[in-house]
């Protein structure tokens, strides 16, 4: 449409006519700045990605390491036989954890609340699994790692020292094997 | 041609920025905080090169579109 067709046709129409809006439709034109917006846009979500990460290298920076090598008494072993189980709290009072003795007579802990959505999990005897009953998550015994149901992530992993029949935590693995 | 390796560098540093944010919440969640500084450099200067490439894209579209007009 040329321009002096275009005036003739809004002749009729006030400065500030609202209905005119048909005029800002123009295909061309809209393909082509769709294409810069997107791109811009797409440039936009890249940077504020990788600015998202930030936050959590000064958190990590600022924050209050784990001593590891600080050792709490767990139980005697005496008082833990094959195939049962022990609550404790581990690195802090907030932190639930399970020892178990296998029945193989190898001693294991994790801490306990499931990495699906903090429900405790609790030791199954008889196929000697971690079970979590909140959504039916099962974990390897031998390394805390999901099987079955819902959760992805493993069980933090306890470090363990048994001195003169006692069983200490000694440490904290939280992504392990 | 330059434009569209301004598309491919952008897109690229789209889908690493993606993998970085995810790899830096689950090295945090395990505590482990030099992997979250490794994945925070690496994610900063991937933004860098969006920027710099949407700056040197700029360039080149609207010098494109100047000299048509």
């Amino acid at each position: 449409m040329s321009e002096q067709m275009k005036c003739k046709k809004e002749k009729h129409l006030k400065k500030d006519d609202m209905l005119n809006l048909k005029d800002n439709i123009n295909r061309f034109d809209d393909l082509k700045f769709n294409r810069r917006a997107f791109l811009k846009t797409a440039v936009g979500a890249s940077v504020a990605l990788g600015l998202s990460t930030l936050p959590f290298s000064v958190k990590a920076f600022l924050g209050d390491f784990e001593d590891d090598r600080e050792l709490v008494e767990i139980v005697k072993l005496e008082d833990l036989p094959k195939g049962s189980s022990v609550t404790f709290n581990y690195p802090s009072e907030k932190d639930p954890a399970l020892l178990i003795h296998t029945k193989a007579g190898e001693l294991k802990a994790y801490n306990s609340a499931c990495t699906h959505l903090m429900c405790p999990v609790f030791y199954e005897e008889e196929s000697e699994v971690l079970l979590c009953p909140c959504h039916q998550g099962f974990f390897d015994l031998n390394n805390g790692h999901p099987i079955a149901g819902p959760p992805q992530r493993e069980l933090p992993l306890i470090e363990l020292e048994v001195q003169n029949g006692v069983v200490y935590a000694a440490g904290r693995k939280i992504r392990h094997g | 041609m330059a434009k569209k390796i301004c598309w491919v560098i952008i897109f690229i540093t789209l889908a690493l920025n993606v993998v970085m944010l995810q790899w830096t919440i689950e090295a945090y969640l395990g505590l482990e905080f030099d992997l979250v500084f490794r994945y925070t450099v690496i994610a900063l200067v991937s933004s860098a090169i969006a920027l710099i490439t949407l700056f040197k894209w700029k360039q080149v579209e609207y010098q494109k579109e100047e000299s048509a007009n």
